[in-house]
């Protein structure tokens, strides 16, 4: 039995709405339910006001955007490059957006002011976007800007191996491989600010790229014959993809597999077409980081579990099995 | 509606792919398009709905976009088919709206095609026959006046060749017009009403099937010799062997 598209959002928006409940009220300050909600609500400054407000609204905040950012930025990708295996990371955005982070704590820049780092990894992660249009220019193709994406993405991954390779400073080699690892804790409303903007502006890139998406689904040539404006539609998406992907990595490092696996696990619900995917995914997205959040907090109150390790460690074996899938399939 | 080629001309590099074509084709008419592999046909069918960047005049090309899909539609060589979309969903690419009219076209183009048995099954799970219909009632769905299909009877097998073959005719029996590249001659012979023969991006022949089928077309362009003969069902085209060229 399948839903109807619109209880499949609801369910997927119900979801991440009890989600985002559950993300509030689960944190080392034992809280109950009613006195968080009230705190949330109507606190006046109390211990347990600041808690909710500074640390918990933020973090379920960024959870619930950085998930819908990854999740609609794989389902974009994915259908411009007509391919199941496409993932956000793959134009090379976060591994440029970690790439700025990393000069920002090795450089020592970091420790100046509290959104230092984001900072430098969103113009880590501009800088890339730029590059790759360049690189793959308004005539290029869909292979040029894989092949782009690829290259870009292999450089950032190797200067940044670099700065760890011959960092003299142990602390700051440590402090670059668990932010590399991807997290959400002790994130303030700061970087709800700044990344807000870059997310809703990619989300709204998306819309008017959705029933193109459609059409790309029978080939380039097609698409282009029954009215798509092919450079148009590369240029909305890679964008809209880039701002989404620079924006959460900047402020929540790499947290992987997620764009890969939301919009694979609703295409079929979906009925397979790329526009109806894209807002689903997001809200799926939604949903798993902010499930993931939650359990990082569960499994290991005390031990600070890292969002993205544990992301990776579920979608892996997806992935792997997604693999075999496919080779079964014969595609 | 026509469609007017003028001094069409693409380069690949330096050396022209296409060269300096000139055509009209008339409402009413089913054109094969015909020529060895590399002459050009699926450069023509490109360049003239404007998929790539030519020289010269095309009536489709010029249109702005939007126009250009409801004056012409467009089945290309490739199948493809990137994911699982249920076929009614797939067919209904062709006609996005929502008027009540873009749903009666759309179940227009499943019956015409066959494919109401289809109708919920994903289109990449079909056999490559089924698929070749459900992108061909795609095309049809845009209900445009204009339809050119890059070999749209490539790989099917023998009935669903003359169920394509007697669509195109009786869809510019309608006052439709259709271009299609083939290379099944014999096929073009049966059902064409006119043949344009592609060599090394040149036509070198246009005009009835009886007129174009010549010896010295067929040795020379093709590089086969056949015989023609008139049946009581039309042209019979029967190839018996290859010939030097």
């Amino acid at each position: 039995m399948r839903l109807p598209y619109p209880a499949l959002l609801a369910a997927l928006g119900l979801a991440g709405a009890l989600l985002f409940l559950a993300s509030l009220l689960v944190g080392p300050a034992a809280i109950g339910l009613s006195d968080s909600l009230a705190a949330l609500i109507h606190g006046q400054g109390e211990a347990v006001t600041l808690v909710m407000r500074e640390v918990r609204l933020p973090r379920a905040i960024l959870g619930a955007a950085i998930g819908a950012a990854l999740g609609l930025s794989g389902a974009l990708l994915q259908g411009l490059l007509r391919n199941p295996l496409a993932e956000p990371g793959l134009i090379g955005t976060s591994s440029s957006a970690a790439l700025g982070a990393v000069l920002a704590i090795q450089t020592g820049v970091s420790a100046a002011f509290a959104l230092a780092l984001p900072l430098a990894a969103l113009a880590g992660a501009l800088a890339s976007v730029a590059v790759l249009l360049l690189l793959s220019g308004p005539r290029g193709s869909t292979l040029t800007l894989i092949l782009a994406g690829i290259g870009i993405s292999s450089l950032a991954t190797a200067t940044t191996a670099l700065i760890l390779n011959l960092s003299p400073n142990p602390f700051a080699a440590n402090e670059i491989i668990f932010w590399m690892m991807g997290s959400l804790a002790d994130r303030s409303m700061l970087h709800v600010q700044l990344a807000l903007p870059f997310l809703g502006l990619g989300a709204v890139l998306a819309i008017p790229a959705a029933r193109s998406l459609d059409a790309l689904t029978l080939g380039e040539d097609a698409a282009a014959s029954m009215g798509v404006n092919l450079r148009r539609l590369r240029l909305l998406t890679v964008l809209s993809a880039a701002l989404m992907v620079g924006a959460a990595t900047a402020v929540a490092g790499a947290v992987g597999f997620v764009g890969l696996v939301v919009p694979h696990l609703l295409r079929r619900a979906c009925d397979a077409r790329p526009s109806r995917l894209l807002a689903a995914s997001a809200l799926g997205g939604a949903a798993v980081v902010l499930a993931a959040d939650v359990a990082v907090r569960l499994i290991a109150p005390d031990r600070d579990l890292k969002l993205g390790v544990l992301t990776a460690l579920v979608g892996a074996p997806f992935f792997l099995h997604l693999i075999l899938r496919t080779r079964q399939e014969g595609l | 509606m026509r469609l007017v080629l003028d001094h069409l001309t693409v380069r690949r590099g330096p050396c022209p792919v296409l060269h300096d074509i000139s055509l009209t084709l008339a409402e009413g008419e089913f054109v094969g398009l015909l020529g060895p592999n590399g002459a050009g046909k699926t450069t023509l069918l490109r360049a003239a709905l404007g998929l790539l960047p030519a020289e010269g005049h095309s009536s489709v090309a010029a249109l702005p976009p939007a126009a250009r899909a409801r004056a012409a539609a467009f089945l290309p060589q490739g199948r493809e088919i990137a994911w699982p979309m249920p076929v009614e969903t797939l067919v209904a690419l062709g006609r996005p709206g929502r008027r009540p009219e873009d749903a009666a076209a759309v179940a227009r183009a499943i019956d015409r095609l066959g494919l109401a048995p289809l109708r919920k099954r994903p289109a990449t799970e079909l056999s490559g026959g089924e698929q070749a219909r459900v992108l061909l009632a795609r095309a049809l769905a845009q209900e445009a006046p204009l339809l050119l299909a890059d070999e749209p009877t490539a790989g099917l097998d023998p009935e669903q060749q003359l169920a394509v073959m007697t669509l195109f005719a009786g869809l510019a029996a309608e006052g439709g017009t259709v271009l299609a590249s083939l290379h099944d001659l014999g096929l073009a012979a049966r059902h064409c009403t006119r043949l344009i023969v592609l060599d090394t991006g040149r036509i070198v022949a246009d005009g009835a099937p009886r007129t174009v089928l010549t010896e010295a077309l067929l040795a020379g362009t093709f590089g086969i010799r056949a015989h023609l003969s008139e049946g009581p069902e039309g042209l019979i085209f029967q190839p018996l062997g290859r010939v030097a060229r």
